[in-house]
């Protein structure tokens, strides 16, 4: 027995993909899921029972499980990345994952307000003045290590993370990361929400993957409403995510070659970025892209002027980008210095089950484009980077870059003048998911309705896998190669901690 | 929190300890610190640093340590468990120093308001030397925020080039 075989034996809901397992059968489910490879979506909990989702040929399939005394048996043991949504889980509700394998806080250091600030009956809050304190892993401190540190407060432009390192030899021998600075409670904020409100709080969860987050949501949230938006929305959506990717792509790799000592490359990739934001921006609305989509269509200034406006910003890449391709790859001694770095491997992905880029340039062929509405005709398999260095994850984002450009190119004609109107949604008392390729991988949103309201949301993004792999390639690197390194893993504490 | 308290006009006051010219070969530097948001306040002052904004030749400079700032720049809705980082990165600095906030968030919550982990924004809390309220600004208006301190304006961006490719 398989287990998707264990979901789909427990008792129905009135969500069709969704089954109710009793304990057994979850721990069923649990040693089931240790010799199955069943794709792991995400575990979340609502204060009476927590839910396991899965993504069996794309296709959602969840687990429910009644929390008893506050307790479930861990999904970890099976899954190294639910280790975060444990620890997760039992910050915000107190419910606690029997022989998980990790139970050290994620999110609560002692410093909020109120513990388990999400359970029926929140505790006191912590009595920690001053700077957090955190218990180390098992595997970090040892004789003979010297202790160092990268951030939170780094000088740097990126949201606050605190990296723990144990080094030896001048380099790193183990690392571990504390998160949790960046918790903004999102989770809380989205309960009860207006739909739009909630949308636009989805836009705020890590910016840079702004639209991804949007159009995730109001996918789930037509999804529940058993509604889907037209043929022009979609294209109009397929417009404004690859713009998203485009820039977000930029901006990443330019910050790797100023971190790389490329400063010149990094001025290349901020220059381009910024001539096509000058030419969106007065159409979108936002520059950063927030606010652009609303649950049963979309919310542009000038929305009519998308057509041209992605002709125009093929025009300005159709300039500059050959260019850029070829400083990249001729700019002394940038290529030998990334190639060098960074190396994530196929049985590392595999464990912690990322996506998106850096998966692909590691030679895995996944991207949800493939099976995205909207990109039916438009997208097609680009990917050749095999080794998963750094210097492959770069390559494979500028290769993306050109990529997105010729779908934008393709869109363009097919948009022409339409505004995409949009979908009047009744709001009913259920439950849906909708799920996009953002620009560092899948981002899922599974969305419950109740009396016209969002009740509750949880949002899978690839920054929890992002974070695992980090701290596993750190060891045998250089203190000075963490910035770069976090940089090539967009490495964003912002959508991790939310 | 409470013991911020920002003094920036001392750095142009006669009768400091420090007096510190003003000018692009005197920059005014700039220590960052996201104090939890979502990150996009961060990568508008990120475009700050490149063409066509010339942020340098405004004279102002992004440094990594906050001894050698002269002023603490803020982004982000101030949850409580940056406030203690915060607080270590205002002692650490050199007086005469001052406060700016970025973004709706860091002045006050924006989108995140006080909560059980969010303490909303400095507005309330501590003297701000500047703001520069958007959601989120633009670089251009924090140059033009940020040059206001000297009473002048930001030079206009030109045309985005890259030149360099």
């Amino acid at each position: 027995m398989n287990a998707a075989s264990h979901i789909w034996a427990g008792e129905e809901t009135e969500t069709p993909w969704r089954f109710r397992l009793q304990e057994m059968a979850w721990r069923d489910l649990v040693d089931a899921l240790k010799h199955d490879d069943l794709p792991f979506v995400g575990l979340w909990c609502d204060g009476t029972d927590v839910h396991a989702l899965f993504l069996p040929d794309g296709q959602p399939l969840a687990a429910t499980l009644a929390l008893e005394d506050g307790r479930y048996p861990a999904l970890s043991p099976a899954r190294d990345i639910s280790c975060l949504y444990e620890r997760r889980i039992y910050d915000l509700y107190g419910a606690e994952g029997m022989w998980a394998t990790d139970v050290r806080p994620l999110l609560d250091h002692d410093v909020w307000s109120s513990s388990t600030p999400l359970a029926e009956h929140p505790g006191a809050g912590g009595g920690q003045k001053g700077l957090i304190h955190f218990q180390p892993a098992e595997h970090m401190p040892q004789e003979g290590d010297m202790a160092d540190g990268w951030g939170p407060a780094t000088g740097g432009m990126e949201p606050p993370l605190h990296v723990a390192l144990a080094m030896q030899e001048g380099r790193i021998r183990a690392a571990e990361t504390v998160t949790g600075y960046a918790h903004r409670g999102m989770e809380l904020r989205w309960r009860n929400s207006r739909v739009e409100d909630a949308c636009k709080l989805s836009a705020r969860v890590a910016a840079g993957q702004s639209v991804a987050h949007q159009v995730a949501f109001c996918l789930a949230v037509e999804d529940a409403c058993k509604e889907q938006v037209g043929p022009e929305i979609r294209l109009l959506r397929v417009a404004l995510l690859e713009l998203e990717r485009i820039c977000h792509h930029l901006f990443l790799l330019a910050d790797m070659a100023r971190l790389a000592g490329a400063r010149l490359v990094a001025s290349g990739c901020m220059g381009l970025r910024e001539k096509l934001l000058q030419e969106a921006a007065p159409i979108t609305g936002s520059r950063l892209l927030m606010d652009v989509c609303v649950p049963g269509g979309l919310s542009l200034r000038h929305a009519t002027q998308m057509g041209d406006m992605c002709g125009r910003l093929c025009e300005v890449a159709e300039r500059d980008y050959p260019a850029l391709l070829a400083l990249w790859q001729e700019y002394p001694g940038l290529s030998m210095q990334l190639a060098g770095i960074g190396k994530v491997t196929a049985d590392l992905l595999e464990r912690v089950g990322l996506d998106g880029p850096t998966a692909r340039a590691a030679g895995w062929d996944c991207d949800g484009r493939r099976m995205m509405p909207g990109y039916e005709g438009i997208w097609r398999f680009t990917s050749g980077r095999q080794d998963g260095t750094a210097e492959d994850r770069a390559m494979l984002l500028l290769e993306e870059v050109g990529e997105s450009l010729r779908m934008l190119d393709e869109v363009a004609s097919r948009i022409g003048l339409t505004a995409g109107g949009s979908v009047q949604l009744s709001m009913q008392d259920s439950e849906g998911t909708g799920m996009v390729e953002g620009p560092w991988g899948g981002i899922l949103y599974w969305v419950r309705l109740k009396e016209g309201r969002v009740e509750q949301v949880f949002a899978r993004n690839p920054s929890s896998a992002a974070l695992l792999t980090f701290e596993a390639i750190l060891p045998g690197h250089q203190p000075d190669d963490v910035a770069l390194l976090a940089r090539s893993l967009d490495i964003n504490a912002a959508a991790l901690d939310q | 929190m409470g013991l911020i308290r920002a003094v920036f006009d001392a750095a142009f006051k006669q009768d400091m300890r420090r007096m510190k010219p003003v000018g692009p070969r005197w920059p005014l530097l700039l220590f960052h610190v996201d104090t939890g948001g979502c990150g996009g306040c961060g990568m508008e002052l990120q475009a700050l640093r490149y063409a066509p904004y010339d942020m340098e030749g405004a004279g102002f400079g992004f440094v990594t340590s906050p001894r050698n700032a002269d002023v603490l720049l803020i982004t982000g809705a101030l949850t409580r468990a940056m406030a203690p980082v915060l607080e270590a990165a205002w002692q650490a600095m050199p007086t005469p120093k001052g406060l700016i906030a970025v973004g709706s968030c860091a002045l006050d919550g924006g989108m995140f308001p006080e909560n059980y982990t969010v303490l909303g924004g400095l507005e309330r809390r501590v003297s701000i030397d500047l703001k520069i309220p958007g959601c989120p600004p633009a670089p251009q208006d924090v140059l033009n925020g940020l040059c206001s301190l000297f009473g002048k304006q930001a030079v206009p961006p030109k045309e985005a080039e890259t030149s360099a490719v």
